[in-house]
């Protein structure tokens, strides 16, 4: 399966300047520098391996910043939008979560869930999106499946909030105040991203 | 980390004044001939409408007053900051989701992040009990509302087809239709042309000429984002500004937390919290336009000991009946590239299978539409929604230009398990939070199916392959639906509510079945033809 951008000489950060200014402030604030407050090194370790798995993303840079998006979200005052009624709230959700998944790891394999190998923390997020890790603590199929989901919300939404991700699957990216001028099927604008030649 | 994005919002508004706070208050100390709560879909036009009439009115929002140039960024992160994201407690075979899903916080709304598709309901919409033995009959007819759609088509200038060819309106629309479709929307055209199924351009809430200082879209393809052209309507930048203009105060960051009844049992206004201070606005007649699930909760927290099961609920039926689309997405891959984040969300439209065809093996029906996506929406949906991520999702995504999508409008027949209720937990204002149940029907189901099957066959037809489909819903309604029975509904054919003369609620929450056609329109002139009555009960 083609895992390689279609679009290897596309960059969309190239295209900035064409961006307005409150669009340009809050993309570029994804490459970092990041100023963690609220989760633990161990917690990022933790969100960047789940990342490197939900996304398949492998950059360290990019797995930051998910990680960060968690954090920011996991800090806001604001509502979830919805929560099954039993589940914790999300940030508690979460932060548990991630020491279950640790817990889960020592009981089967003898060590924590950063010392696994990739196919072992894959196998792990696999059984938790159906509820399938063991029920302890509170932990029953309803819950897992919402840490599944949440964690899944979150990283997914970070990931394709990057705009090194939105130069590699050829998305036109912020448009305004220029817009689109050739919208019909098979026209692009020059700016646009196009297919390199040989693929 | 760089420099946080601040913007000030003001909380009060009214005569060329704008004040970060609530000393230099309008219509403070007074009692007002009306105050709204909610400044969306139908707040914003009945805000308008009772301020031309001359009627003093008070529009309270729980949101901010949005500057769309710098507030709205074309990025869908950011555009979450939109949705009203309080936590609901979702239970049910088929809990929904909210926030962006289909709920506004700030003025305009939902009409800040709608995409814009403008239809009017069909005449069978309003007699499905007559027609199909299920649901409920409206107490209006489509005859009553359809002065009231040509009043807002006109009045926002909707584009559209000059033929439409479904339901009683066949156009022609204010202003023509838009021009070019993206090639998403091309797709769907072909693939419907292939197997005899009608499309048309879609009905749009957004200027295909310039109107009122602004322009026309550019296909900037943010809708769900927020207009920065202001090419899109939204009560936002149509209605509350004029409203203003012609006398009314908005309050915005205010939360209203209770409707105020005297010993009489007739409503005297509401309190609503600013910034942790509670405050009363006295009003002569309170509208609640604060959405299906807000406009329940706000009615069962004002419970009182003249209503202690809550206000307007004699019938036992506030909160019950809530109705989403069904709103599945179906994605299929093809061989050139399509650039689903090109161009307005919807250009292309069916509604060949929006009435009931029994041959099908259920009842009601649904609209297609060609719908545009772009990378966060497309890909969360994917994981959340459909079980695909990791490298599936990669795979997917990295190819995501040459997937085109339709999505479904499904009816969604009314059952009175599907509720909102009052759950034991509480949010920052002391209040409880609203647990909403829902579950889709077997009717619901085989509609789902057929639909999904038909948007298989559309995008196989134009040459997709690989399809998957992402289950989602779309928009709320009903919860306080309308009725000539006192017994059997909330509000009565103008939206008053039948237990106390003077409490209004005008919003998707009247609604007694779900249409299967994006609601905004017929939500927009129940809100003029409810106004139109409000004025002739005054003027008496």
């Amino acid at each position: 399966m083609g895992l390689e951008s279609l679009y290897p000489d596309y960059d969309v950060l190239a295209l900035q300047d064409e961006w307005d200014a409150n669009t340009r402030q809050i993309v570029k604030q994804r490459l970092g520098p990041f100023e963690f407050k609220l989760l633990s090194h161990w917690q990022q370790g933790m969100i960047k391996a789940l990342a490197r798995q939900l996304a398949c993303e492998g950059r360290d840079e990019v797995l930051t910043w998910i990680a960060f998006h968690v954090e920011t979200e996991l800090g806001k005052p604001q509502g979830e939008a919805q929560r099954k009624p039993g589940i914790p709230p999300r940030k508690e959700l979460i932060l548990a979560g991630l020491d279950a998944l640790d817990n889960w790891a020592k009981a089967k394999f003898f060590k924590g869930f950063l010392s696994l190998k990739e196919a072992q923390q894959l196998e792990f997020l696999q059984l938790l999106e159906v509820g399938g890790l063991p029920q302890e603590e509170g932990w029953d199929v309803e819950r897992q499946k919402e840490l599944f989901k949440k964690l899944a919300g979150l990283v997914i939404t970070a990931h394709y909030s990057h705009p090194w991700v939105w130069s590699e699957i050829g998305y036109g990216g912020p448009a305004y105040p220029r817009g689109y001028v050739r919208v019909e099927l098979g026209l692009v604008d020059p700016w646009e991203p196009k297919q390199a030649e040989w693929s | 980390m760089a420099e946080k994005v601040s913007v000030q919002h003001n909380c009060d508004h009214y005569d060329r004044e704008r004040h970060p706070h609530l000393r230099k208050r309008k219509y403070g100390g007074q009692e007002v001939d009306a105050v709204i709560v909610g400044l969306g879909a139908a707040g914003g036009v009945l805000l308008y409408e009772l301020a031309k009439a001359g009627l003093s009115v008070v529009g309270i929002e729980a949101g901010p007053f949005w500057d769309p140039q710098t507030d709205f960024a074309s990025d869908e992160l950011h555009a979450q900051s939109l949705a009203w994201n309080d936590t609901r407690l979702s239970t049910g075979q088929n809990a929904l989701q909210f926030g962006a899903n289909n709920s506004g916080r700030g003025v305009g709304g939902g009409t800040v992040h709608f995409t814009g598709v403008f239809y009017r309901f069909h005449e069978s919409d309003f007699r499905v009990r007559t027609l199909d033995g299920a649901a409920e009959d409206w107490p209006i007819t489509y005859a009553d509302l359809a002065p009231y759609y040509a009043k807002i088509e006109e009045e926002i200038k909707v584009s559209g087809p000059r033929e439409f060819p479904w339901g009683a309106f066949h156009g022609p629309y204010p202003y023509p239709e838009r021009s070019p479709i993206s090639g998403n929307a091309e797709i769907f055209r072909r693939g419907c042309a292939a197997l005899g199924i009608r499309s048309t351009v879609a009905p749009l809430a957004i200027l295909s000429a310039p109107f009122d200082g602004r322009p026309p879209c550019i296909n900037r393809g943010f809708c769900n984002q927020g207009c920065l052209p202001n090419a899109k309507f939204s009560t936002l930048i149509h209605h509350v500004p004029k409203a203003i203009g012609l006398g009314a105060e908005v309050l915005t960051d205010c939360m209203v937390t209770r409707i105020l009844v005297d010993k009489g049992g007739r409503v005297t206004g509401v309190e609503f919290n600013h910034d942790g201070q509670f405050y009363a606005q006295k009003a002569k007649v309170v509208i609640v336009s604060a959405f299906a699930v807000e406009t329940p909760r706000l009615l069962l927290n004002s419970a009182c000991s003249q209503f202690p099961e809550g206000l307007a609920n004699s019938s036992g039926l506030v909160g019950k009946y809530l109705m989403p689309h069904s709103g599945h997405d179906v994605y299929a891959r093809f061989d050139q590239e399509i650039r689903l984040y090109k161009g307005t969300p919807v250009l292309a439209v069916s509604q060949d299978f929006y009435e009931t065809d029994l041959s099908r093996g259920f009842i009601r029906g649904y609209s297609l539409h060609a719908h545009g996506a772009r990378p966060v929406g497309m890909a969360v949906k994917a994981a959340t929604n459909a079980g695909i991520w990791g490298k599936k999702l990669r795979e997917i995504m990295l190819h995501w230009n040459f997937y085109a999508r339709i999505t479904l409008v499904g009816e969604v027949l009314p059952e009175a398990t599907n509720c909102v209720t009052l759950s034991e937990e509480k949010d920052e204002y002391g209040l409880p939070r609203a647990q909403v149940h829902f579950a889709y029907g077997e009717n619901d189901q085989k509609l789902i199916a057929h639909g999904i099957q038909k948007c298989q066959e559309i995008l196989a037809a134009a040459g997709g392959r690989d399809a998957f489909v992402v289950p989602d819903s779309a928009h709320l309604m009903g919860g306080c639906r309308m009725g000539k029975d006192p017994s059997t509904s909330v509000v009565n054919e103008f939206c008053r509510s039948h237990d106390i003369p003077n409490l209004y609620i005008c919003d998707a929450s009247v609604f007694v079945t779900s249409g299967a056609a994006n609601p905004t329109e017929t939500v927009m002139a129940l809100a003029a033809r409810t106004a139109d009555q409000i004025i002739a009960q005054g003027k008496r």
